[in-house]
């Protein structure tokens, strides 16, 4: 491989050996609670709690209780991954342009994305199995090679059932989706349009108000929600006049028919974590828009579109890799939120985040960790599959600014 | 096709004076340059007409219409920027289709036009291409491109030569004279090279400090220059200026002496002449007799300049001509080649 580092970049080998050795083993110290709640997981406790660190990778009581793979569904499953990865990135394009006219490439693309997720699932969980099946049975009358189709690595799905079935997490799982969304779609929203105006203006005013935002960013998070908190409880007799009123009234009874108690709602922590987060949005946003030429929007004007048209038809299609990046901020701070939602939330309207402390209590029982172990690690994979999707936008976003010429 | 008229344009951010009580009238199909150094008004002006910035005070006229108050949009025009200004999200071919699909002019007429435009700058096999894979030049035409899709009333190009290399500005310059001979579209085109102006403009308006300082043909700029700031500014190498006095009918000042010069004359005048007007003698006989300050070969003639005070005097003389810095020389200054100014105010004198 042809080494393209300028020459004054270069390092000498001992220090390419040391940084890379470095670089290794901080990978593994980040990434080994994760990697190990992950195994885990799919371990009976028995297994999960084993002295021997291998009993808990391997999981032998498990493979002999509950379902184990065998190298050859290993390796099964690795051509598969292979496959799965490597089919798009080969055929994509053809395929995007053999099926769909150039007019729809955005949502031809996303259909056949969808598309390709529903068969890559649905061969995951049928074809695969009986694929395996049958080799390992094969494998298992041939004696030289029944080694193969030995029981290797056990596991079990009973902690993520008994979670998401038992416990009914989905309902965590969709209350930590609302007030993600609820948040990210505000503060994106505001911030976008108070971080193009504050890039744009000339006034001094701008300063001020940034400021200002980050003093309310410095506050403790507690401090909102006390503050925040008397509103909260009260907001049905101090929300009672607006419905009261002629038009607004008539506007807001088509949600609600009397002013709701928000104390305990997913809206009031919506309000709190959105109040916590939107000064950082608008900074972040801002320097975003700071690089986005104001030649473009001139361009624009003069072109022919309106001061809203040229936000909307030219500055912000440049801007995507700053909106995801911050997007995915936000996104971070609504969903792995614990004080907020703890305090402000009644137990049916619990996100997922704190509703893993329920596991622990005085009478916690080993399946109970493992379960709380389970919920965890069901907790961070959305995160993994976010990241994954957006990477390279993040990755354009956090490194380039928003623009290159 | 529009004429442009500004009537007592001011702009003022402050206490700072961007351009001073500013009037022109621009005919149709006229090419005008704004032509002066940084910071002298002239984009401040451009973007007043093209509505980026508002006069706080006069007014504008395109067409018969005032403009204040308009929005770019509104007023028929297209700029091409500096550095640019393309959307690099865009193909070339959705960059130059732009201004058609957002003023919604028919769709079906939008490919025959974009190709018309696109072969007028030579881009037609760059069409697929994003911005950030075309070199300067490219940019540049694209953005030009873009200017005359649509068939404005009136260009403005703002130093749209700047960011391009030495080689590129000259074809490039070639290439926008032709398209605007051929458009017959009023253009003003602002830059602060004074080779741009002569070249393209049909009148050139020097400005400095927010103020107009002379508005004429690039013979007459160069040729009669209104005031020293004009006569400093043009030509390459610019006029020579030397302050002296009058003094027995004759002009004097550190080894100076020039005679035979007009009478009525102030007593403190600025004498200035052009480098390719006047001789250079190694005979000591002229009217300026100096040690040589340096020597410069540019080829096709040669730069002998001495320092008179502050002043540095260039003479171009013949290709092969040549002295050692430090002999003596003498510029000889034909009396026809004499520019005359007040040294109070810098104004011409004229008889």
């Amino acid at each position: 491989m042809e080494d393209d580092t300028p020459k004054a970049l270069r390092q000498t080998s001992l220090l390419k050996i040391g940084s890379y050795g470095f670089l290794a083993l901080w990978a593994l110290i980040a990434a080994f609670p994760l990697v190990w709640i992950f195994v885990m997981s799919f371990k009976l406790p028995i297994d999960a709690f084993a002295q021997n660190p291998l009993d808990v990778i391997f999981g032998p009581h498990t493979a002999q209780k509950d379902s184990a793979f065998s190298i050859i569904d290993i390796l099964l499953g690795g051509v598969f991954a292979y496959y799965a990865y490597q089919i798009p990135v080969r055929f994509y394009r053809t395929t995007l342009d053999y099926f769909v006219p150039v007019q729809n490439k955005n949502m031809g693309a996303f259909a056949l994305g969808l598309s390709y997720i529903f068969i890559l699932v649905g061969f995951a969980f049928y074809v695969l199995p009986a694929i395996s099946h049958v080799l390992n049975g094969i494998f298992h009358s041939i004696s030289a090679l029944s080694l193969l189709a030995k029981p290797l690595i056990g596991y079990t799905l009973q902690h993520y059932y008994a979670v998401w079935v038992e416990n009914q997490f989905y309902i965590q799982f969709k209350n930590s989706l609302v007030i993600t969304f609820g948040v990210v779609t505000i503060s994106l929203t505001v911030g976008t349009l108070a971080a193009y105006a504050l890039s744009r203006t000339a006034s001094n005013l701008a300063i001020w108000l940034l400021i200002i935002a980050l003093v309310f960013r410095a506050l403790p998070h507690s401090v909102l929600v006390t503050g925040y908190l008397p509103f909260f409880i009260n907001s049905k007799e101090i929300l009672g006049p607006l419905w009261s009123m002629p038009v607004i009234g008539w506007f807001l009874s088509l949600f609600s028919q009397t002013p709701p108690t928000l104390y305990g709602q997913p809206l009031a922590v919506i309000a709190v974590l959105v109040a916590i987060n939107q000064p950082f949005t608008i900074w972040m946003l801002r320097s975003f828009f700071m690089n986005v030429p104001k030649e473009l929007d001139e361009a624009a004007r003069v072109d022919g579109c309106t001061h809203f048209q040229a936000f909307r038809k030219v500055i912000l299609p440049v801007m995507w890799p700053g909106l995801i990046t911050t997007g995915l901020f936000s996104f971070l701070l609504a969903y792995n939120d614990y004080l907020v939602t703890s305090l402000l939330l009644d137990n049916q309207n619990q996100t997922m985040v704190p509703a893993i402390s329920a596991y622990f209590n005085r009478e916690t029982t080993a399946t109970d960790q493992v379960n709380a172990i389970a919920a965890a690690a069901s907790i961070t994979a959305p995160l993994f599959i976010l990241v994954v999707f957006f990477q390279k936008q993040i990755v354009s976003g956090l490194t380039a600014g928003a623009v290159k010429g | 096709m529009a004429k442009i008229q500004l009537k007592n344009i001011c702009k003022r951010w402050g206490s700072t004076v961007g351009v001073r009580d500013f009037n022109l009238d621009i005919e149709d199909k006229e090419f005008i340059v704004f032509l002066g150094p940084s910071g002298c008004g002239k984009t401040t002006t451009m973007r007043m007409i093209a509505g980026l910035e508002d006069p706080t005070e006069g007014e504008i006229f395109i067409g018969d219409r005032c403009v204040n108050g308009l929005d770019p949009k509104d007023r028929d025009i297209a700029m091409v920027f500096q550095s640019y200004g393309l959307y690099p999200n865009l193909t070339v071919y959705e960059n130059i289709r732009f201004p058609l699909k957002i003023r919604k002019v028919d769709s079906a007429t939008h490919d025959k036009r974009v190709h018309k435009a696109s072969d007028m700058v030579e881009l037609g096999n760059l069409l697929e291409r994003y911005p950030r894979e075309l070199s300067g030049g490219q940019r540049q035409r694209v953005a030009l491109a873009r200017a005359i899709v649509r068939e404005p009333n009136v260009f403005l190009m703002d130093e749209p030569l700047s960011n391009l290399d030495a080689k590129l500005r000259v074809s490039t310059r070639a290439q926008i004279k032709h398209l605007q001979h051929t458009l017959q579209t009023t253009t003003i085109y602002v830059t602060h090279d004074q080779i741009e102006a002569m070249t393209l403009a049909d009148r050139v308006v020097v400005m400095s400090m927010g103020e107009l300082q002379q508005l004429g043909t690039p013979t007459e700029i160069y040729d009669k220059p209104a005031n020293t700031f004009v006569a400093s500014f043009i030509g390459s190498p610019a006029m020579n200026l030397l302050d002296g006095e009058i003094s027995d009918g004759k002009f004097i000042a550190d080894h100076t002496l020039v005679k035979d010069i007009p009478s009525g004359l102030p007593n403190a005048v600025t004498i200035g002449f052009r480098a390719e007007d006047i001789q250079v003698t190694t005979e000591l006989e002229g009217d300026i007799t100096a040690p040589v300050y340096s020597v410069e070969l540019l080829g096709d003639s040669t730069l002998i300049s001495i320092k008179i005070g502050d002043a540095l005097l260039i003479a171009k003389a013949d290709k092969a001509f040549r002295v050692n810095i430090g002999q003596t020389v003498s510029f000889i200054i034909p009396p026809e080649s004499r520019h005359w100014f007040n040294k109070e105010d810098g104004a011409r004198i004229d008889f």
